[in-house]
């Protein structure tokens, strides 16, 4: 089998999205959906329930009464706050495996992601997209495409290292050249076999390549933007490290400078080490430290 | 033993059985301080260039700015007995994206503060390792005073 077909073949056999993700981000992505919408796509999958209540109990959000239902939850805490912390829980699973091709250590995909969904869903604020939740979702997601390009990255990183280091191409231009994909378009075609909304997958997609968004699309911006600063400030990078295109035109195309990326990543950091305190006291998963 | 040194934290240290470590630098840099004689080490992990930035964050985290940052990793290294002549000072990181517009120019601006404070106070640099598009994990033994570079498999004396 070549390894096109072998990487095709491994992003069909992927499970499914659980279902309660899928509603919700469905619901996220339509204007017209309402809170009770929400607490209808997560409100019979107990264990998600359970995870996102006793996050909202912790410590870290400091109410001052128990929280007992979801409603209750997104009345004290805002829905897009839930909403985050449903995904966050979702996607601990899938991503906090190590990525041994990209040298990663356990946990350290889903320190990235969720600092990119963090930095992301703020750049989208400041933009005045609408929808902070939707940018949080296509940041958490933007890089699910390691996931399956992981092994494949590890049997051939000496030559993908070299082209990165002689031809001084992005480990993403790379990637496609010697495997065929990028971890980008193998994330698109995994969020497609999903059914994510149609602006998720473009997000991941062209999140190293926002300049192929036709037309220009300010979530995309936003995600590229967000991914770009966290690579800098080496949150969850790995072997891959900088070796990643900025797009500088994108800057200017959202009126953003150089200080508004440092105060991005200033609050980026705080906020991520608070997320990840909550997580790793209020779930039974461990999250990786960034020790490698 | 090691010690972590995280994003935004100074650590000083005279415990010969100790190595700060710091992972993952980006456009962040990292500066270990070394006195040879009273075998103490410090380190540095640094974000930004300048608290000018956020006053009221940079009160709580000094050490998430190279000007506040590196004088209070100089002086946590005195009150542990080291004096700056005889300081061996070495720095990593300030990695940059491929970025053909510089607008995303952390890391090089990151390093010209570092060159301005030390250039202002006096000190210069003994060893460093900085730019490229790579990330970086940085070790400083502090019974002998070897720092390490790692970074894509490989680890180098600095």
């Amino acid at each position: 089998m070549t390894t096109i077909a072998e990487i095709v073949a491994q992003v069909k056999a992927l499970p499914a999205l659980p279902d309660t993700a899928l509603k919700l981000m469905k619901a996220v992505g339509d204007p017209r959906s309402s809170v009770d919408d929400i607490v209808e796509a997560v409100r019979y999958d107990q264990v998600v329930t359970a995870d996102v209540l006793r996050l909202c109990n912790s410590a870290y959000f400091g109410l001052s009464r128990k929280i007992t239902s979801l409603s209750d939850a997104m009345v004290c805490l805002g829905t897009s706050r839930v909403l985050q912390l449903v995904m966050s829980v979702h996607t601990n699973s899938l991503l906090a495996r190590p990525q041994e091709g990209y040298g990663l250590a356990p946990g350290l995909l889903w320190k990235h992601s969720v600092a990119v969904a963090l930095a992301s869903s703020a750049i989208s604020t400041i933009l005045k997209l609408p929808s902070a939740a939707m940018a949080f979702t296509a940041g958490l997601l933007h890089d699910i495409g390691k996931v399956v390009l992981s092994n494949h990255v590890s049997r051939e990183f000496e030559e993908i290292m070299r082209l990165v280091t002689e031809r001084k191409v992005s480990f993403g231009e790379a990637e496609q050249e010697i495997l065929g994909y990028s971890h980008a378009e193998v994330g698109a075609q995994i969020a497609e076999k999903w059914s994510l909304p149609e602006t998720i997958v473009r997000c991941i997609r062209f999140h190293h390549t926002p300049h192929d968004a036709h037309p220009a699309d300010p979530l995309v911006d936003a995600v590229h933007i967000g991914d770009c600063v966290c690579l800098l400030l080496g949150i969850g990078i790995g072997e891959d490290g900088l070796s990643y295109r900025a797009d500088g035109a994108v800057m200017e195309r959202c009126g953003l400078r150089e200080a508004d990326l440092e105060r991005i990543g200033l609050e980026v950091t705080m906020e991520l080490q608070r997320v990840q305190a909550l997580f790793a006291q209020g779930t039974t998963d461990a999250v990786g430290t960034g020790a490698r | 033993m090691d010690q972590v040194v995280d994003i935004a934290d100074v650590k000083v240290s005279s415990n010969p059985g100790c190595t700060l470590v710091t992972y993952s630098l980006g456009s962040c840099i990292g500066v270990t301080v070394w006195d040879p004689e009273v075998r103490v080490g410090g380190m540095i992990h640094y974000m930004l260039p300048d608290s000018s930035l956020s006053k009221e964050k940079a009160v709580a985290n000094p050490a998430m700015f190279a000007d506040l940052g590196i004088p209070k990793l100089f002086r946590a290294a005195y009150e542990l007995g080291a004096t700056k002549k005889r300081m061996v000072v070495k720095v990593a990181g300030g990695s940059q994206l491929l970025d053909d517009a510089g607008t995303f120019n952390i890391g090089k601006r990151n390093y010209v503060m570092l060159r301005k404070i030390f250039w202002k106070n006096g000190v210069l640099i003994d060893a460093e390792d900085v730019g490229g598009n790579i990330s970086r994990t940085v070790r400083l033994d502090v019974g002998t005073g070897r720092v390490t570079v790692r970074s894509q498999g490989q680890e180098v004396e600095l």
